[in-house]
């Protein structure tokens, strides 16, 4: 693949030829390109349009992340798990529930059907979790206790070795 | 002897699994009683690198079974006597705990009664 991107790149654009191996060796040899980094925070009022304009965003949906948070000018999404998100609705991408250039929230990763949903309502409460779970803790560790007076073993003697003292046995000699 | 709650009949004088007796092992008796022999020898054992915990007073049964399988090695079915000798003498050797054990609660017993009375 790199080598055709070479070859296309040199035949059909030679004068991109510095550009394109700026690029390939950004992406292949650090493993990122310069492309993927946001813009500095947007101050005035101008920047944000053009940031809102950059991200696909109206101006009224777009609204940064705290500058020291470093994120720069990437746009802050509402958490929505994909979970949560319509199930029949036709999505362009049906499979992560989202559409063509429709911006990508910054935790992505974890907002996906298999991992993390932050707006999914608990099937049981966590008075309901936090009573059960005291209650199984509690009533172990009281039932522990109550039977730590009532100790039932083998109703034998400690094992004879012929090292410890002389034993004997039941018999006249 | 109690066998169904284990210990817990033995709770009120405090005796409990694997406890060492404590009276005197000739009071009670109209008799001498017979002492334990041990009929297999330390050095054989160690020989034979029988592990601390199996040499009781049944060793020397474990011994003949360890010889008997080490001289018919695959044919383990050889040695059935000695290993029936050798688990017949160890279950004894259990009877005899548990008759310790029930001659020191009785003797426990007896002491609280005699303790009560005077």
């Amino acid at each position: 693949m790199t080598s055709n991107l070479l070859k296309n790149a040199i035949i059909v654009k030679p004068h991109g030829v510095r550009k394109v191996a700026a690029i390939l060796s950004n992406a292949v040899r650090n493993h990122w390109n310069y492309q993927y980094k946001p813009g500095p925070y947007p101050k005035t009022p101008e920047e944000r349009v053009a940031a809102a304009k950059k991200y696909g965003l109206t101006i009224e949906e777009y609204q940064p992340y705290p500058e020291d948070m470093g994120y720069g000018d990437y746009p802050k999404l509402p958490d929505i798990g994909a979970d949560s998100k319509d199930p029949h609705y036709p999505y362009d991408c049906p499979e992560l529930k989202r559409n063509f250039n429709e911006p990508v929230h910054a935790s992505a990763e974890i907002f996906g059907e298999d991992r993390y949903d932050p707006n999914l309502r608990p099937r049981f409460s966590l008075a309901h979790q936090w009573t059960w779970f005291l209650g199984v803790v509690g009533g172990s560790f009281a039932l522990y206790f109550y039977l730590e007076d009532f100790k039932i073993g083998r109703p034998v003697a400690c094992k004879q070795y012929p090292g410890n003292g002389p034993h004997y046995l039941f018999t006249p000699k | 002897m109690g066998q169904s709650m284990g210990s817990f009949g033995a709770r009120n004088v405090d005796l409990y699994m694997n406890d060492n007796p404590t009276f005197d092992p000739q009071t009670g008796f109209s008799f001498e009683r017979k002492p334990r022999e041990m009929k297999a020898r330390e050095e054989d054992l160690i020989s034979a690198r029988i592990p601390p915990q199996f040499r009781d007073y049944c060793a020397h049964y474990l011994l003949d079974y360890q010889v008997c399988r080490y001289k018919n090695m695959p044919m383990l079915y050889k040695c059935a006597h000695e290993k029936h000798d050798y688990l017949n003498c160890e279950h004894q050797d259990y009877v005899l705990r548990m008759k310790e054990f029930e001659r020191e609660r009785r003797l426990r017993l007896r002491e609280q009664r005699i303790v009560g009375a005077a």
